[in-house]
């Protein structure tokens, strides 16, 4: 037990699956397994709202399983921003601030989430600044590749949340 | 999370009333209460190392049990030497020590008196010296069979329910985010970012309290301590912990760690009353830096309550729950406080409520989805009884 430190951390299925998300993608086993001691679980039914615009944030939703659609409000009319699909992540700016919800999301399949807490994130930026680096990296790349579609296409901002 | 919003009277009352309760609980279980508090503050100071442990490759088991032994044979040792550094008067067993010092505080009281009787001649004639005389000797004749017997039975009550302190710790440190994410777990999907907020609340205050009661602790004992060393009292830094510790309790601890400081004082200079009178001085010094500079940069930010409500409550804990109740007021009305006002927040929130009677409404339609409850009462088959015939 004392040496359990010079064994390599195994990873499991549910390891994997993280590993495949763009946000988690440079974590090592050991710093995966760190982070998903702080992830929780939740699922959501067809239909059921993941949360609402305008509502305060406080946390990053990953998609284990199932699909969300990202939407909002614009002169009256919803407009779908995006539909998201396993592996991916949505609600990324609360992790970073902590203003409102700039868009609603809700399950169109059932759904399985990690969700992570920004006080939990911030906890690990303090604790562990590595993956604190790592993670933000992966916000930020995330968030420049949304702005440069944006610049592309000139669309109002994808996944703005 | 919006703060702006404050709670309103219903909501405070509601949380005033729950601490009362919780302190009237914690009466009743106090041999539990203490070690929870130990345990409490003990997880705090090890977190830190716990999880570099865990960052280092350590399993949660591994990590929580090293830190807890290294921590306790650190503390056995400095306790060692704490005990066998004492340059104070020698005496060949512990029992004539503590005899020497009771004497020493006896005579600091005689010699006091008859100090006092001289300069005010007033007191003389009251029989000052002769009056507090005869009430010690009524206290001491009675001790053993009034007391002894109470006390020995109260050290053997508290001793095992203290070694208990050492196993919550671990459990604490092992299975803290656990439990965190289990009570996450039954909270509906509608009100679960808010709850994982309130949970995080209710940690940081807890935390920040016992972060600042420790701050306090380590701030008084090094100016107690150097007080007590310039005036030339014997273990001025065991003495400084002693009070700095005895000080956890509002107004009972200070009276108790100043007793303590003038016995020894007494005790060191017995010929010299005045160093005693200085010990006092010093005493007070540090109780109103304490109060006036200390608490307020550490204790004072912790908890973000009114002023009166927290003197009116250190009144209520004490009456309700006695020297526990008025070392635990402060935390539990802030934790209370957080709970209240985040609860009184998401119970009044009608689209988080209507968000969750949707989301109950699309668990029943999914648990019923074969279900024809309609058809189930009229006595007809449904379609898959009718199926199961065919």
């Amino acid at each position: 037990m004392i040496f359990g430190f010079l064994k390599p951390t195994q990873m499991s299925p549910r390891l994997h699956r993280l590993k495949n998300s763009a946000l988690f993608s440079t974590l090592t086993p050991l710093e995966l397994k760190i982070v998903d001691g702080l992830l929780h679980e939740r699922r959501y039914l067809k239909d059921e709202i993941v949360f609402d615009e305008g509502e305060e944030g406080q946390a990053l939703y990953l998609l284990m399983s199932g699909r969300v659609r990202i939407s909002r409000l614009h002169e009256g009319m919803t407009q779908v921003v995006a539909e998201l699909e396993p592996g991916g992540f949505f609600g990324d700016l609360a992790l970073l601030d902590n203003t409102p919800r700039n868009a609603q999301a809700r399950a169109i399949e059932p759904c399985e989430m990690a969700v992570f807490f920004r006080a939990d994130f911030l906890g690990l930026m303090e604790t562990d600044a590595v993956i604190g680096y790592k993670i933000s990296l992966a916000l930020a790349r995330h968030i420049g590749r949304r702005l440069r579609e944006w610049m592309g296409t000139g669309r109002p901002q994808l996944e703005a949340l | 999370m919006n703060n702006g919003e404050r709670a309103g009277p219903v909501v405070w009352t509601g949380i005033i009333a729950a601490t009362c309760l919780l302190l009237l609980v914690v009466k009743q279980l106090l041999w539990l209460a203490l070690p929870f508090i130990f345990g409490t503050v003990l997880h705090y100071i090890l977190l830190g190392p716990m999880q570099r442990m865990v960052r280092a490759g350590y399993g949660r088991n591994a990590a929580a049990l090293l830190v807890c032994l290294l921590f306790f044979a650190l503390a056995s040792l400095a306790l060692a030497a704490a005990l066998s550094w004492n340059d104070g008067p020698e005496e060949e067993s512990w029992e004539k020590t503590i005899g020497l010092y009771l004497d020493g505080g006896v005579a600091f009281v005689h010699n006091t008196m008859t100090l006092l009787e001289a300069r005010f001649p007033v007191l003389a004639e009251m029989h000052l010296t002769s009056s507090v005389n005869k009430a010690f000797r009524t206290y001491t004749d009675n001790f053993a069979q009034e007391h002894l017997g109470e006390i020995l039975v109260g050290v053997a009550t508290w001793i095992p329910s203290l070694l208990l302190a050492p196993f919550l710790t671990f459990f604490f440190l092992r299975d803290g985010l656990r439990f965190k994410r289990f009570l996450a777990r039954a909270v509906p999907n509608a009100y679960f970012e808010r709850s994982l907020y309130l949970l995080h609340e209710v940690d940081q205050t807890a935390r920040r309290y016992f972060e600042g009661l420790l701050k306090l602790t380590v701030l008084d004992t090094a100016v107690l301590a150097l007080g007590l060393w310039t005036i030339g009292v014997s273990s001025p830094l065991l003495l400084g912990l002693i009070s700095a510790v005895l000080a956890w309790v509002p107004f009972v601890g200070s009276v108790a760690g100043c007793v303590l400081v003038v016995i020894v004082a007494s005790t060191d200079a017995p010929s010299n009353p005045f160093v005693a009178y200085g010990a006092i001085g010093v005493f007070v010094l540090v109780r109103l830096l304490d109060d006036f500079v200390f608490m307020p940069l550490t204790l004072g930010r912790s908890l973000r309550v009114h002023p009166l409500v927290t003197v009116l409550m250190i009144f209520v804990g004490g009456a309700l729950a006695g020297v526990v109740g008025l070392m635990l007021v402060l935390p539990l009305l802030g934790v209370v406080m957080v709970i209240g006002e985040t609860l009184g927040r998401l119970v009044t929130n009608p689209r988080l409520r209507a968000r969750h009677r949707y989301a109950r409404a699309l668990r029943t339609r999914q648990a019923s989805v074969d279900l024809d409850i309609a058809r189930e009462r009229r006595g007809a088959p449904t379609p898959n009884a009718e199926q199961a015939a065919k």
